[in-house]
C-alpha cells in the first residue's frame, strides 16, 4: 500500500516532470529573443532593442500581442482537428523529454538521497524517441489539412513528404549510435562515451562523424528548420501549414518548433558529444560516492552539490552549441528545392547510411 | 526534361573537386563569413533613441528662409521661387516696407509652402537671387494632421534646429523625446558619432 517511500518517489517523479514541462515552456522565450539577436547580427543590424536592456523582454511583448490576438478559426475549417491540430504537435515534442537524461544519478546534499536527472530510464529509450518524434508529423498534416486551405494543405503534404523520408535516414544513424554505443537506452549510450572526449561518438573515425552528419541534416528536415523548411515556404506558400493560425494556436506551432529544435541538439549531445560528459578526463573523479571520502561533513556535501551540478552544465553548454549553430546555418543557407530536397534523403543519405551501417558492423566485430 | 536531370549539369571530377565536396568546404567557408557578420559591430543607425543622422550641406530637406548677418530678411519677394516651382507649391504676396525689415524696400507678406505637393527639387532654392531660400536639413515632418504641412514665414524664418555652420554628413547623439505635442527627436550636434557607413 502506499507507504512514506513511494509518496515520496512520486513526489520527486511530480517535482521532475513539473521542472522539466516549465523549462522547455520557458525555454522558447530566451530562444526566440536570441534567434532574432543571432539574424540580426549576422545581417549587422542589432535586432530586437527596444523592450527591455538590449530587448531582453521582447519575447514578453510577443506573447501579450499572442494572447490579444483574435483566435481565428476559418468557416470551412474542419473546426475540431483545426483545434486539435497545434496540441498535437505539441504533446509529442514535450513527452520525448520522458526519456532524455539531463545527468546521471546525484546525491542531494545532506540527505543522502540519490536522485536520477531523467525522469526515466527505459531500455529502449532510442525507439521510444523515434515513435514520438515521428507522432508530432501529425499535428502539422491535420494542421494543413484542417485549414481547408491549398496552401497549408499544400505545406502539409511537404512535411508528410519530407519528414517520412528523413526519419529514415535518422534512424539509420540511430542505429549507427546504437552499434557504438552497444545500448539502446541513453543513460547507457551517454555511459558508453564517458573518459575524455575521444570516446565520443563523434570521434569513432572514420564512421562517427559520418553519423553525426546524417543525423544532423536528418535532424534538420525534422524539425523543418532551413535549409529544410519546406512546410512553411513562405515564398510559395505563404507560410504553409500554419497559415490559416493565429493567436495562441499559432505560438503553440512555434514553442512546438522551438522545443524540436531543442530536442535535435539535445539528441546530438546524447548520441554524438557524450552527453554530461566533460571533454577531458578530470585529475580525481568527482562523484558523490568518492567525495564522502574526502573530507567528510560539510566539505563533502559542497562536493556533492558541485558533483550534480557540473555535469549539467557541461550538458548545457554543448547544447546551446547546437542551438546556437541551428541559428547560424539558419541565416547562411538558402532553402532547398523540393526535389533537391527529396534527392538528399533518398538518393544520398539513405544509401550512404547503408554503406555506414556496413563499414560500422566490420569495425565493431 | 525532368527537375533531377536539370540538376545534374557537368561537374569538374577533380581531387580537390572530391576533396571539397566531401567535408563540406563551401558550406564552411559561408558559415565563417555568416559568422564574422555575427562578430563584427553593427551599422545601425539607432535613430529615434540615442542618435540621429545629420544630412550633407547639400541636402534638400525643408524649406528655410534667412536672414543676413543684419538680421535684416534676405527675401526680396520677387517671386521666382514660385515661378520656377514645378508644383506650384509656393505662394509669395509681396508688399512694401521700407522700415528696414528686408534688404530691400520689397518683402514678403506671405510666403508659404504647400509641403503635400512639393517635390523637394530645389528648383525653388536655384533660382532665388539672394540666398534667402534653401532647402534645410529638416526630415522629420511626420504629422497627423494635414495643416503642419502648410509652413508660413515665420515658421520658415525661425531658427534652424541645425545652423548653416554645421556642415553635416554625420551621426550625432540625439534624445527621444514624447510631449504634448508629438514626439521629438533632439538632436545634441557636440556629440558627434562615426557615420553608419564607417562602422563595422
Amino acid at each position: 500500500m502506499l507507504d512514506s517511500a513511494l509518496i515520496l518517489e512520486l513526489a520527486i517523479m511530480f517535482i521532475k516532470v513539473f521542472v522539466v514541462g516549465s523549462v522547455l515552456f520557458a525555454l522558447p522565450i530566451p530562444l526566440t529573443w536570441l534567434e532574432r539577436k543571432v539574424a540580426g547580427h549576422i545581417q549587422v543590424r542589432l535586432g530586437p532593442f527596444r523592450v527591455g536592456p538590449h530587448g531582453v523582454l521582447q519575447p514578453l511583448a510577443d506573447m501579450i500581442k499572442m494572447l490579444l490576438k483574435e483566435d481565428i478559426v476559418p468557416e470551412k475549417a474542419d473546426k475540431w482537428l483545426f483545434r486539435l491540430a497545434p496540441i498535437m504537435t505539441l504533446v509529442p515534442t514535450f513527452t520525448v523529454f520522458v526519456a532524455i537524461p539531463f545527468g546521471d544519478k546525484v546525491r542531494i546534499p545532506f540527505t543522502g538521497r540519490e536522485v536520477a536527472l531523467y525522469i526515466s530510464d527505459m531500455n529502449v529509450a532510442v525507439l521510444y524517441i523515434l515513435a514520438i518524434s515521428g507522432l508530432g508529423i501529425y499535428g502539422i498534416i491535420f494542421g494543413g489539412w484542417a485549414s481547408n486551405s491549398k496552401y497549408a494543405l499544400l505545406g502539409g503534404l511537404r512535411s508528410a513528404a519530407q519528414m517520412i523520408s528523413y526519419e529514415v535516414a535518422m534512424s539509420f544513424a540511430v542505429i549507427g549510435v546504437v552499434m557504438l554505443s552497444n545500448s539502446l537506452s541513453l543513460v547507457e549510450i551517454v555511459k558508453s562515451q564517458s573518459g575524455g572526449f575521444l570516446h565520443w561518438n563523434f570521434f569513432y573515425l572514420p564512421v562517427g562523424p559520418l553519423w553525426f552528419i546524417i543525423f544532423i541534416i536528418a535532424g534538420f528536415a525534422e524539425t523543418n528548420r532551413i535549409p529544410f523548411d519546406m512546410p512553411e515556404d513562405e515564398g510559395s506558400l505563404g507560410a504553409g501549414y500554419h497559415v490559416e493560425y493565429s493567436g495562441m494556436r499559432f505560438a503553440y506551432y512555434m514553442l512546438a518548433e522551438y522545443v524540436a529544435m531543442v530536442t535535435v541538439s539535445v539528441l546530438a549531445v546524447i548520441f554524438f558529444f557524450g552527453g554530461w560528459n566533460p571533454p577531458f578526463n578530470l585529475p580525481f573523479h568527482l562523484t558523490g560516492e568518492t567525495a564522502m571520502f574526502v573530507n567528510g561533513g560539510w566539505n563533502a556535501e559542497f562536493l556533492n552539490l558541485l558533483a550534480a551540478v557540473i555535469p549539467l552544465f557541461w550538458f548545457a553548454g554543448k547544447v546551446a552549441v547546437f542551438i546556437y549553430s541551428f541559428m547560424w546555418i539558419r541565416f547562411t543557407l538558402p532553402r532547398y528545392r523540393y526535389d533537391q530536397l527529396m534527392r538528399i534523403g533518398w538518393r544520398v543519405l539513405i544509401p550512404l547510411s547503408m554503406v555506414n551501417i556496413l563499414v560500422t558492423g566490420f569495425m565493431r566485430i | 526534361m525532368s527537375a533531377g536531370k536539370y540538376m545534374e549539369k557537368k561537374r569538374e571530377c577533380g581531387i580537390r573537386d572530391i576533396f571539397r565536396r566531401t567535408f563540406f568546404i563551401d558550406f564552411i567557408k559561408g558559415l565563417m563569413v555568416t559568422l564574422r557578420y555575427n562578430l563584427s559591430k553593427s551599422v545601425t543607425v539607432r535613430y529615434p533613441d540615442t542618435e540621429k543622422w545629420v544630412p550633407f550641406p547639400r541636402y534638400r530637406g525643408v524649406h528655410t528662409l534667412n536672414r543676413d548677418e543684419k538680421g535684416r530678411e534676405l527675401c526680396v519677394a520677387c517671386e521666382l521661387c514660385a515661378r520656377a516651382c514645378p508644383t506650384k507649391c509656393i505662394t509669395v504676396v509681396p508688399m512694401e516696407d521700407d522700415t528696414g525689415r528686408g534688404i530691400a524696400d520689397r518683402v514678403a507678406k506671405v510666403w508659404k509652402v504647400d509641403l503635400v505637393r512639393c517635390l523637394f527639387c530645389g528648383y525653388c532654392e536655384d533660382a532665388c537671387p539672394t540666398f534667402a531660400l534653401r532647402l534645410g536639413k529638416d526630415y522629420e515632418r511626420a504629422c497627423t494632421d494635414v495643416s503642419c504641412a502648410l509652413l508660413d514665414r515665420e515658421e520658415l524664418l525661425g531658427p534652424a534646429e541645425v545652423p548653416w555652420s554645421f556642415d553635416g554628413g554625420v551621426v550625432v547623439g540625439a534624445r527621444f523625446e514624447r510631449g504634448k505635442g508629438g514626439i521629438k527627436v533632439a538632436a545634441d550636434l557636440s556629440d558627434e558619432k562615426s557615420p553608419w557607413f564607417e562602422r563595422q
